[in-house]
């Protein structure tokens, strides 16, 4: 289904949600706590690339900058997403405004040129490395 | 349109589309000029079945959705262990009708 200016919003909208629920409830049991959540980790053993986001991103909550780092770079876009989204979101809604969802066409459209791509993929798959030597 | 040129795209490309569109698609393709024949033929349509296997395989890191083209949910999936693992569970049911969504998109822009 294409993703479409209104079910962009909602989905964005349930996805801060279950974020930042998720963190509440990480901060809440204590990070590392919770149960395994990531289905490639429980059938193999190994961190997917995005595996200690979580306990990154709690890390930046108590302002341990390097630990969040060591945890997964990752943790970083997902706490500036956390952060900015909402405040866009509501100031588009404010507005009456779409440039949030502009925002993300044009970097979709981006994502799919070859200079742009490529490196993403290398960077992602050397954390993806990063994360299994961790051991994360 | 030539109906034969039309029934024969209809049969060799079928697989990519939902059934309830097969009809939709065949009426409107008749109703095109020649010149389009072309363009459909380099139209690169993403194979739903493909789209299931990589889902079930590695659906965790969001290639399922950039397969399709939804590289913005590709990316969202992959920075959530794909959705917490619901999301992944989730796409393994719908992959396929999103890829022939997809298609179906792209079909729509390219004969309107």
């Amino acid at each position: 289904m294409p993703l479409t200016r209104t079910k962009f919003y909602s989905f964005t909208g349930v996805a801060l949600s279950v974020g930042y629920v998720w963190l509440g409830y990480n901060q809440w049991a204590g990070a590392g706590q919770t149960p395994e959540v990531c289905l490639f980790k429980i059938a193999t053993g190994y961190p997917c690339p995005s595996c200690g986001s979580t306990r990154s991103v709690h890390a930046l909550l108590q302002a341990h900058w390097f630990q969040a780092m060591h945890w997964n770079p990752l943790g970083y876009v997902i706490a500036s997403f956390l952060l900015v989204a909402p405040i866009w979101m509501l100031s588009d809604r404010l507005q009456h405004s779409a440039s949030m969802y502009k925002a993300y066409q044009w970097v979709e459209q981006q994502l799919t040129k070859k200079q742009y791509a490529i490196p993403l993929i290398l960077l992602v798959l050397a954390n993806w490395i990063w994360n299994i030597l961790k051991g994360n | 349109m030539d109906a034969n040129k039309v029934d024969m795209f209809m049969m060799a490309n079928s697989k990519f589309f939902d059934e309830q569109q097969l009809f939709q698609i065949r009426e409107r393709l008749l109703t095109l000029d020649d010149n389009y024949w072309g363009k459909l033929q380099v139209m690169q349509l993403k194979d739903p079945t493909t789209a299931l296997i990589i889902s079930i395989l590695i659906g965790t890191f969001g290639i399922d959705r950039f397969y399709i083209g939804d590289t913005g949910l590709g990316i969202a999936k992959l920075l959530t262990c794909g959705g917490f693992g619901i999301w992944t569970l989730i796409d393994w049911f719908i992959i396929m009708g999103a890829a022939r969504e997809k298609n179906f998109e792209k079909m729509r822009v390219a004969v309107s």
